[in-house]
């Protein structure tokens, strides 16, 4: 028996696991992020406390002025709607030139996809701050600055839902004499609808949250009285105010995912 | 050549009826909320030679002496991002696994967990961060807070999710061989659900970084605080270095994330 053991041949060496110095490289990293920010742990533990304490004193609403509460959800979901209404137009106008496949020259392609890009990176507060300068107050500027922002997000996921789809599909569009425009309109387009009604409805779900805090900034909503109880330590109004916009996004959020199941 | 009138490819002629219905109920909600955005074309029209104004204004010398300043307070953005991140992972796995049907420990787990998840990503960052910024003070604290408590809400629904659809076949194999409870979840559900975590990660961590970068408008740290004071007191020498410098770091982690993405699927 012991013969037949030594007989046999050795064990392959076991391959490297490189988990280890990536988790430590990680935690080093986390490490120097927290001495550099002068995060001080005792400070948030020693302020648990007073959290709890500060956080109890939102424990009684306020619904009062639960009507003007109503009118400004109604604009900040007005704006929601509109600003996703510009980005699905823009968007729409975009993605078959953002999408390789669809896109009539490479240079169309890399403008689409830059302007996409651009978009996109600017964060829709600053896009606010801007628009509220040259608009006004109101809420006008807020939805311009959602659609801008979102745009570049729809639009991408556009043209990548059309990039794909099966190259067949469009082969057998433009076998049968289609223009460029008509594949778009009758193989991209029908190919895609759903998804691309899904990301509509994640869109619009994105921008209502976001208009709720775009306020901040003089763009309309419920932010701006959101800011102003916070500002002014009326806990009971802000309170009231957050679960009335916690109560909105909820139901939003859970018809969207009715819907999504719905075109699933 | 051809003498047929034009008319939609569908098999009556007439448009599909659910696309037309979508769109007709998109454009009566869009016409009914018009008043209540204020939409107003003069208005509109009268915001177009202000815009040049606007963006003439943005050529101007940049603030070089400002430019240390910018690279911190960029620095401190993208650190933000990174720890409020790395702190939802941690938190969100073991909720992801409890918040997903099959991985669940008891149903009753996994409808709490799914409800205290949708609740935690209702509210935008900036509410929690004007909530936190009021507890525990200004600084990047509040702003890691608030970003960590939201994203611990899409990153648990995005696992759950990912943990639902792996096949269910291997997860038998590794039963059959006697697994615990912990070494079903960690070898059989894991591994086949890993590519889509690193997807949810990558995009977390870009939200996280153009979130990070509008905290600082409530005091909670980073660009933001910068980005808005330029942006009120006119102070065009800030703003575009500022602005330019937002776009060239969300762009490349935009760049980057997709690659990787790429790679890994």
């Amino acid at each position: 028996m012991s013969e037949q053991i030594i007989s046999r041949p050795p064990l392959p060496k076991k391959p490297f696991n490189p988990t280890p110095v990536w988790l430590s490289a990680w935690l080093a990293l986390m490490w120097v992020i927290v001495f550099d920010l002068e995060l001080s742990f005792e400070t948030l533990l020693y302020g648990v406390q007073d959290i709890f304490e500060y956080l109890s004193r939102y424990s009684t609403p306020n619904f009062e002025d639960l009507s003007r509460y109503i009118e400004l959800l109604a604009q900040t979901l007005a704006t929601a709607l509109w600003g996703s209404a510009l980005a699905f137009v823009v968007a729409v106008v975009l993605a078959p030139f953002a999408a390789r496949n669809l896109t009539p020259n490479p240079f169309a392609y890399r403008v689409a996809r830059e302007l996409l890009n651009f978009m996109r990176a600017m964060p829709d507060l600053l896009l606010a701050l801007i628009f509220v300068a040259a608009l006004g107050l109101g809420p006008l500027p807020g939805a311009l600055a959602l659609g801008v922002h979102t745009a570049g997000f729809l639009g991408k996921f556009f043209a990548e839902s059309f990039e794909r789809v099966d190259g067949g599909v469009y082969e057998a569009l433009s076998a049968t004499g289609a223009s460029r425009m008509q594949v778009v309109m009758y193989a991209g387009w029908p190919s895609i609808q759903r998804e691309a009604l899904g990301y509509v409805l994640y869109i619009f779900d994105r921008n209502v949250r976001m208009a709720s805090v775009l306020g901040l900034v003089g763009a309309g909503g419920i932010g701006l009285a959101l800011h102003d109880t916070l500002r002014m330590f009326n806990y009971d109004q802000s309170a009231a105010l957050i679960i009335v916009i916690l109560v909105t996004i909820l139901i939003i959020d859970y018809l969207s995912t009715w819907l999504r199941g719905k075109l699933n | 050549m051809s003498s047929s009138k034009l008319c939609w490819p569908t098999p009556n002629g007439l448009p599909a009826l659910m696309p037309t219905v979508v769109l007709a109920v998109s454009i009566l909600l869009l016409v009914m909320s018009a008043s209540s955005v204020e939409l107003n074309l003069v208005r509109l029209f009268n915001a177009i030679p202000r815009m040049f104004d606007f963006a003439g204004n943005l050529f101007v010398t940049p603030d070089w002496e400002y430019l240390p300043t910018l690279g911190t307070n960029m620095l401190q953005t993208m650190e933000m991002t990174f720890l409020a991140t790395s702190i939802a992972l941690v938190i969100s796995l073991p909720l992801g696994v409890m918040a997903a049907k099959n991985a669940s420990p008891h149903p009753a787990i996994f409808h709490a967990t799914r409800n205290l998840l949708t609740m935690m990503r209702a509210l935008p960052e900036l509410v929690w961060a004007l909530v936190f910024v009021s507890a525990v003070g200004l600084g990047p604290l509040p702003g890691i807070m608030a970003l960590s408590f939201v994203t611990i809400g899409f990153m648990g629904k995005f696992f759950a999710e990912s943990i639902e659809v792996v096949d269910s076949r291997q997860v038998e194999g590794v039963v059959a061989h006697g697994a615990s409870w912990l070494q079903l979840r960690t070898f059989a559900h894991f591994p086949q659900a890993f590519p889509d975590f690193v997807g949810t990660v990558m995009y977390i961590l870009d939200h996280n970084l153009r979130a990070a970068a509008i905290l600082g408008l409530v005091g909670a740290g980073g660009i933001g605080f910068d980005l808005v004071m330029a942006m009120r007191m006119f102070d065009y020498g800030r703003l575009l270095p500022i602005a330019i410098s937002i776009y060239v770091v969300v762009t490349l982690l935009d760049r980057a994330s997709d690659k990787f993405r790429r790679r890994l699927i």
